[in-house]
């Protein structure tokens, strides 16, 4: 799954420790989703919205073979 | 019985890590903490464990003396593993998704390694003093470490 957290974080001038705190997670946690490592789990992507103030869907997104897969699915 | 007792632990360690947060401080010193229980707690468990296997080479006639060496370190590693528990519930999702998959490695693992020395051991009866109960357990946190280093390094 993509992720803009990285730029989101970078326009606020944030650290990754910054963000992380704010989260209440570990800052491995933060640099593992921006790596595209880890996708966080449902409170955890929607406090990231609360926090931003934005809401999921624009932050996280399915990348293009999870879109595609998605799409075939919902077709069929 | 063991459900409620890891809720009221659960529990008590998000109010700790809560208490923590309240007097600034976070995540991460909260993992300092942890870190270092676990590594005093293991270290007293390994030294009262070496003493036990020290005291069981000599000749102690009572049986009933050795048994009680031979449980001594026991309780000493229930605490160690009652701090890991809790240090568990205090994680964030990600280092909780990290001792999983260590466990879920380890698990198969130490399944796999247990039934291979049990068949040789029918097959060609290994030596006993290499093989016995008492040096085989060794092995399993082993497995543990290495699914932990796994998971680590996919994450990292």
């Amino acid at each position: 799954m993509k992720n803009r957290l990285k730029v989101l974080r970078a326009e606020r001038d944030w650290s990754q420790q910054d963000l992380a705190d704010k989260l209440d997670v570990s800052r491995q946690t933060i640099n593992a989703i921006e790596t595209e490592k880890y996708d966080p789990s449902l409170p955890l992507a929607m406090k990231m919205g609360r926090l931003f103030d934005l809401r999921v869907e624009t932050i996280f997104s399915l990348d293009d073979v999870q879109a595609t897969e998605s799409r075939r699915r919902g077709a069929q | 019985m063991l459900i409620p007792i890891l809720h009221r632990q659960r529990k008590a360690a998000q109010a700790a890590a809560q208490a923590i947060k309240e007097a600034g401080g976070t995540i991460e010193q909260t993992r300092r903490v942890y870190g270092t229980r676990l590594l005093i707690r293991g270290l007293l468990w390994a030294s009262v464990y070496l003493l036990s296997r020290g005291l069981l080479e000599l000749t102690i006639p009572s049986a009933a003396a050795r048994v009680a060496i031979a449980l001594l370190p026991t309780p000493f590693f229930v605490y160690y593993l009652w701090t890991w528990m809790k240090g568990v519930s205090e994680m964030d999702e990600l280092e909780r998704r990290i001792e999983l998959e260590a466990l879920g490695f380890a698990f198969p693992a130490a399944i796999v390694f247990l039934m291979t020395i049990g068949l040789l051991d029918l097959a060609i009866t290994l030596n006993p003093d290499d093989w016995s109960l008492h040096h085989v357990w060794l092995m399993l946190p082993l497995f543990y470490y290495a699914g932990l280093w796994r998971a680590k390094k996919r994450y990292q």
